[in-house]
């Protein structure tokens, strides 16, 4: 008799590994988790040279912008490695107000109990260690008691910036410190944060005769210093979670706590350290801006929890964590910073239309790692 | 007769008033597959959580090469050797092959634990270690999320061995594949059982699956072990009539007509 199957001539020789196609580099570049954002970040900036490039591309134009995102990319370095791990941290903006405040008092009221008058850096110095110390304090209440981090960085994003308020209005009977000496110009550490840094690229833009003003002189002098401490803090976590150990233990806490513990990972000091490092970042950009404008506001920082996640949601990073580069945050914090400085700039959108703008970007860029995230775990 | 590597005496478990194990006593040898076969409930997932260091017994004694052991947790199971590859396989499905292999502990020059990772390393001891047990994987930074069921298992199980596990400990491995990954799965389970120096325990629902690699079995029913044996002295139908708790097939095809 017929037999009544077919079979193809490989059929038992193929194998599952042959499934799976050998990704060519241009299949494995589109396949990075940060091409959304790169290509993001591509057209918006070929839609900003077309619609005002000689505004946002001017000498000044780049300088401000950059200002923004290195400022929000600072403190998006930090929400992201923290939601890789799995955790969130809704306190960011009220440890930027808080950390100002205390740099601010302490410049202008001296050291705690007495101890004299503060230099920038023995006011930048204590003030981490009461971040620090915040951060893990914020951190130890989450791995040991399980409460969502949502809760409990939401609580500390209410009692900073009450704190912040109360101790303001104790020093100085308003909220805010003003007319602080112009460190920057004096002391080097000021300076190292508010000071200017990469002088020589607009030296460079001068020489090319790209860069006077209408006097005939150097117009621009320099980029701000936070944009130094940007690539800086962008570069070492880069590093450290793209090749160090730690790096892998970050991803594999977030990724699978349960599996993480039990092939020996520390998941509890891996996520202490992260919301440490936050209010680390949270610090520095507040330093940035105290030493800057020589002034700090009990507002400083409001909302900035909120887009520091989103620029890292933008950059690739998945909201339940394990997956994300700064690569990726990078990016993000490019569109973000650009978006909302640049619009402004064009003269036929109505400015306020930025929140909406971010807002739709945002919805996209999280449609979008959901898609990846599905791919990589089987749909579930 | 040689010692075995792992003996179980006379546990109990009990939850509450609930008693999981009553009395259970088996033993693993290296170099075999134990087949730990039984109804749905009767105890089997419990016995290796004992045995794994996740549970610990209320009463019986574990010996590992005849020396008396309590584990107090999982890590103090795992560095005696027991290596459990669970259901869900412990892994993160985001990250890469190598990333997972090593998860824990990686390969690093420089100080813990900002240590740099040796990279190109890791992925050639990935890549060899799950090759000495069947598999290829053609690119070992691949997500591990895009791999088939039955490559997960095999990078668990090479994960297991590589980092010392001489008793492997497979909870229904083949439960959740396909014909193809089911048969992949056991072709690992028979190679890891071929280096004889390591003793696997198999957890099954599949019949067939069991008499196709076991070389000794176990049947629980409600806790308490109902027989065992060597492979070579068990015929298919003792298997089918332990597995079904007891029952003869005569008995289950009466109480069936009973229903109209
Ligand atoms: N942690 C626990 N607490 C209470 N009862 C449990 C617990 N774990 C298992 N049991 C009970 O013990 C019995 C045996 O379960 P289990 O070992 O999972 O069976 P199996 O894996 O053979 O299907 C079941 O009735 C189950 O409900
Ligand atoms: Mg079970």
């Amino acid at each position: 008799m017929e037999s009544a199957t077919t079979e193809s001539a490989d059929t038992g020789r193929r194998q599952e590994a042959d499934r799976l196609k050998h990704a060519g580099w241009f299949s494995r570049l589109v396949h990075r988790p940060e091409i959304g954002a790169f290509s993001g970040m591509v057209v918006l900036l070929v839609f900003l040279a077309v619609v005002a490039g000689d505004v946002v591309y001017n000498p000044l134009g780049i300088k401000n912008n950059l200002s923004i995102i290195a400022q929000l990319g600072i403190i998006a370095t930090g929400a992201c490695m923290l939601m890789i791990a799995g955790e969130f941290d809704l306190s960011i903006g009220s440890m930027i107000g808080f950390a100002g405040m205390s740099m601010a008092v302490m410049l202008k009221w001296g050291l705690p109990f007495g101890l004299g008058p503060a230099s920038p850096l023995a006011a930048l110095l204590i003030t981490l260690c009461i971040t620090l110390s915040i951060g893990w304090l914020i951190g130890f209440i989450v791995v040991r008691t399980r409460l969502s981090s949502f809760i409990v960085t939401l609580s500390f994003l209410f009692i900073l910036r009450g704190a912040t308020e109360v101790c303001f209005r104790t020093f100085n009977g308003s909220t805010q410190v003003s007319g602080l000496p112009d460190y920057k110009q004096t002391d080097a550490v000021a300076a190292l944060f508010g000071g200017e840094t990469f002088q020589w690229f607009y030296d460079v833009l001068f020489w090319l005769g790209l860069n006077y003003n209408r006097a005939g002189d150097q117009w621009v002098t320099g980029f701000d210093a936070k944009v130094a401490w940007w690539l800086a803090i962008a570069g070492v976590a880069w590093f450290v979670l793209s090749r160090t150990q730690v790096g892998n233990w970050i991803y594999a806490t977030g990724g699978n706590e349960e599996a993480a513990r039990a092939n020996g990972v520390p998941t509890d000091k891996v996520k202490v350290s992260l919301f440490m490092f936050t209010a680390f970042c949270a610090t520095i950009f507040a330093a940035t801006q105290v030493f800057d404008t020589n002034t700090a506001d009990a507002a400083k920082g409001n909302l900035k929890e909120l887009e520091a996640i989103a620029a890292s949601v933008v950059g690739g990073v998945i909201l339940s964590g394990g997956f994300g580069s700064i690569v990726g945050v990078v990016f993000g914090a490019v569109i973000f910073g650009l978006v909302q400085n640049s619009v402004f700039y064009i003269s036929w959108i109505d400015g306020s239309y930025y929140r909406t703008f971010l807002g739709t970007v945002l919805l996209i860029a999280a449609l979008s790692n959901e898609t990846i995230r599905k791919r990589f775990t089987g749909g579930i | 007769m040689v010692q075995p590597l792992i003996r179980l005496e006379e546990i109990v478990k009990r939850f509450g008033n609930f008693t999981a194990l009553d009395g259970v006593s088996m033993e693993v040898h290296p170099g075999e597959v134990h087949a730990l076969l039984g109804d749905n409930g009767a105890g089997k997932s419990t016995l290796i959580k004992v045995l794994a260091g996740v549970h610990q017994p209320t009463s019986g004694r574990i010996y590992v090469d005849g020396e008396p052991v309590s584990f107090r947790n999982p890590l103090a199971a795992s560095d005696a050797g027991i290596g459990t590859v669970y259901q869900d396989l412990a892994l993160n499905a985001l990250t890469s092959v190598t990333r997972n292999f090593f998860m824990g502990r990686e390969i690093t020059k420089g100080a813990r634990p900002f240590g740099i990772m040796q990279t190109r390393e890791m992925n050639r001891i990935a890549r060899e270690e799950m090759g000495k047990i069947g598999i290829d994987i053609a690119n070992p930074e691949q997500a591990v999320g895009t791999m088939s069921g039955g490559q997960k298992q095999t990078l668990a199980i090479a994960r297991a061995i590589y980092f010392g596990a001489r008793v492997l400990i497979l909870d229904e491995p083949t439960s959740a594949l396909g014909q193809k990954q089911q048969l992949e799965v056991l072709k690992t389970i028979k190679t890891v059982r071929n280096r004889g120096d390591i003793a696997v325990i198999l957890i099954t629902h599949n019949e067939i699956h069991a008499q196709l690699v076991a070389d000794r079995y176990t049947f629980l029913s409600l806790g308490r072990v109902i027989g065992s044996g060597v492979a070579d002295e068990l015929g298919g139908g003792d298997i089918r009539r332990l597995m079904a708790g007891g029952a003869e097939m005569a008995d289950l095809e009466q109480e069936l007509a009973t229903v109209p």
